[in-house]
């Protein structure tokens, strides 16, 4: 019955239908234009409008709106609009791209997550900063690396996100200097009567939590993903190295549960509040709510301090945050400039550093007594640890190479491969990405 | 006459459009982004035409043939649940007791649940070692320590399938149950005076005159079947590894997150072109009628 209609009815509307046409091309003229004018109706405009886009919710969203009215009241001449964009990154992203392949040039401000620099770069998406005169120096080294692509800034580090190791301080009172001490103190903890369950608890599923997990323990072992020349360095001894010692934590020492291939960074952080863990990789977010009394057996209880290394590398912490970029679109990108740099000044840092706990971008800032007054920031340890981050790999098909990366360690950590047909496997497909993407030739081709 | 046929087509002709512009349209339109290479993410690449490469690359592509695999085993073992415990509870709620009309509703709750709540539920009861599964496997001596389910191949399956046949069985045993009321009466008089018992009763009587309703039964749930998707996506994401990712979770993955509309738009098309293929199969050569002319 209805497929009779599907399988005759094409010719049919072109041939008979046709005196029906123009009525219909109206409605949806008409339609369109609607959405357009709804669009971008306002074009009357004195000085710069400029868009600010970003995840805008709760007291974040307060603490950006408060700056941007401060702004505003600065500038006379520019005029700046909060765009709401979703909280989460992944849909930020892809509303992103779907923006700005249809160039448009709203909103004018990206806020770009820590590995989507070279991304929106190579795509022509977001403007190289030098002709507006950033001062890169005054931030961490790490935080310029990840937005550098082809030796061009492209995106001014807004706030700093590091991996960081949580450990109970009643049970081990000095921070670990190596893996292997980290993984006896965990063990000796454990074996108390009444210790935790757990030695030490991670973010192990498979998604891009498990990457960040995972890099700290590669630069323990002095691995790489990528290697300097751009070649994938991802199966070298090094990184089964450390593959096999993530794996022994699992099944060998067993100081971290089988569950933690399950867990996210919420389940980890419910884990170490409730007292079942001795350590715990988490986020600078997990040490505020930690300290809640009412909801964590651990308050007052734990510290913090950078991941260790072990022999052959160097203590190493995954780097994440907020950027701030010009849309390559944007018709105003000296307003948008100066807004970016006001809102990545010493001043808008330490305020938002105290409002929503976020860490300042720039390493002189760790001196400033305001700042030493941010109860839910640990000073010494966070900047020692955002001194050891390092970027993930800094490349444009960074979504895609960490999803094979994500696959084939699971699979190792699952025991479905073994460690070093795991990473081989890995190394094969990201060599074959960078083939299909053509980012050797594109790599050769703009790095001069 | 022909003034007649003219009003016919001048008649149907929008709902014609429609069905163009909302079945017709897109699915060209995936057809020709197929043929392309269309990185979203990758301006710098163009949109070149490249013929048949995107699908070269999916015959070559050991994950799709992997996720297929998972498609097929997975639609194969929730159908056969879903067809022998809905038969079953079709034939009982067929049967004349009190309250005959409340076990019919209440019998399709879980349908009722939008399968990502039941996705969820389903996940929290097998997620953690102190989760309900474990505790009840344990409390009755099936396990002996808490396991995880979702790291393992062949236990990250249990609650996927458990959780399809729990939500899907209701529906089967609706589209069942209508199909029993069809079955004229007399026959299982007739049988029960030429002596038959209940097995031969159902075996000859029941199980033929059901075919209908159990061939449309197999089409709905193949099709579903085939393009599950936020079941998985919410119980296992795929994992371990992509041991369990069913072909919609891999489109989705190379359309949506990594926004390869070429090489997705192919996946997408050989998604269809495998569904179409098995509705036809059904419809061709297992003699469903669907247009009624049998009767």
């Amino acid at each position: 019955m209805n497929c009779d209609c599907v399988n005759r009815g094409p010719p049919a509307a072109g041939s008979v239908g046709r005196c029906r046409l123009p009525a219909v091309t109206l409605v949806v003229a008409a339609a369109l234009i609607l959405t357009a004018c709804d669009g971008r109706g306002d074009a009357g405009r004195q000085g710069s409008v400029i868009k600010f886009s970003g995840s805008a919710l709760g007291a974040e969203g307060t603490l950006v709106a408060r700056q941007i009215d401060r702004f505003n009241g600065l500038h006379p001449d520019i005029q700046v609009e909060l765009q709401r964009t979703p909280d989460d990154a992944t849909q930020r992203h892809q509303l992103y791209v779907q923006w700005l392949n249809a160039r448009v040039g709203n909103p004018d401000i990206l806020m770009l997550d820590a590995i989507w620099t070279p991304e929106f770069a190579a795509a022509g998406w977001i403007l190289p900063l030098r002709p507006f005169a950033p001062a890169p120096a005054d931030f961490f080294r790490a935080t310029i690396e990840a937005n550098t692509w082809a030796g061009e800034l492209y995106a001014l580090p807004w706030f700093a996100d590091v991996g960081l190791l949580y450990r109970r301080i009643d049970l081990v009172p000095t921070e670990p200097r190596s893996l292997s001490e980290l993984a006896t103190a965990a063990r000796g903890a454990m074996a108390r009567p009444g210790g935790p369950r757990y030695g030490i608890v991670w973010q192990g599923a498979r998604y891009e939590g498990l990457i960040t997990t995972f890099i700290e323990y590669l630069g323990a072992f002095g691995g790489r993903i990528l290697d300097e020349n751009g070649q994938v360095a991802i199966n070298r001894p090094e990184a089964v190295r450390a593959v096999t010692f993530m794996r022994d934590q699992l099944y060998g020492s067993r100081i971290a549960p089988l569950e933690v291939l399950t867990w996210h960074e919420e389940e980890a952080r419910f884990a170490f509040q409730n007292g079942n863990a001795v350590f715990m990789r988490n986020w600078p977010y997990a040490y505020e709510p930690m300290s809640d009394t009412a909801e964590s057996r651990v308050a007052g209880k734990y510290a913090v301090s950078p991941m260790p290394g072990a022999p052959g590398g160097r203590s190493t912490a995954a780097l994440g945050g907020a950027q701030l970029a010009i849309n390559a679109y944007s018709e105003s990108p000296r307003a948008a400039y100066r807004l970016i740099a006001y809102l990545t000044a010493p001043e808008q840092m330490i305020e938002r550093a105290q409002a929503v706990g976020q860490y300042p971008t720039r390493p002189a800032l760790y001196d400033d007594p305001r700042l030493a007054a941010v109860r839910s920031i640990p000073l010494e340890q966070a900047k020692r640890a955002i001194e050891n981050a390092t970027p993930r790999p800094v490349t444009p098909i960074y979504t895609e190479m960490s999803e094979i990366l994500q696959i084939e360690l699971h699979r190792a950590l699952v025991r479905q491969a073994e460690p070093q047909a795991a990473l081989d496997a890995a190394a094969k497909r990201i060599d074959a990405l960078i083939d299909r993407t053509g980012m050797r030739k594109l790599t050769q081709g703009t790095t001069r | 006459m022909r003034s007649e046929a003219r009003l016919g087509w001048l008649l149907v002709a929008p709902a014609v459009g429609v069905i163009a512009l909302i079945a017709i349209f897109p699915l060209g339109w995936t057809v020709w982004e197929s043929l392309h290479m269309h990185e979203l993410r990758m301006p710098w690449l163009g949109k070149p035409f490249v013929g048949l490469d995107n699908y070269a690359e999916i015959a070559g592509d050991p994950r799709f043939w992997a996720a297929l695999g998972h498609t097929a085993f997975f639609t194969v073992t929730s159908i056969t649940l879903e067809l022998v415990i809905g038969l079953f509870l079709a034939l009982a709620m067929n049967r004349v007791f009190r309250g005959r009309g409340f076990v019919r509703a209440a019998i399709l709750v879980p349908w009722a649940i939008p399968t990502v709540v039941a996705a969820l539920l389903w996940r929290f009861m097998f997620e953690s070692e102190g989760g309900i599964a474990n505790a009840v496997l344990v409390d009755a001596k099936i396990l002996s320590e808490p396991i995880v389910w979702f790291i393992e191949t062949g236990t990250a399956w249990v609650p996927v399938i458990l959780a399809d046949v729990w939500k899907t069985t209701p529906f089967v045993a609706l589209l069942l149950l209508a199909g029993l009321q069809n079955i004229d009466l007399s026959l299982y008089e007739a049988a029960a005076v030429d002596g038959a018992n209940g097995w031969w009763q159902l075996r000859h009587i029941t199980i033929p005159l059901l075919k209908p309703a159990i061939l449309v039964t197999l089409i709905f749930r193949t099709l579903d079947g085939f393009r599950v998707f936020d079941l998985i996506y919410v119980l296992t994401g795929g994992g371990p590894g992509t041991s369990t990712e069913p072909v919609a979770l891999y489109t989705f993955n190379a359309l949506l997150q990594n926004l390869r509309f070429g090489y997705g738009s192919a996946l997408s098309v050989v998604i269809f072109a495998i569904t179409f293929g098995l509705a036809m199969l059904y419809v061709k050569g297992l003699g469903v009628r669907l247009g009624g002319e049998e009767r």
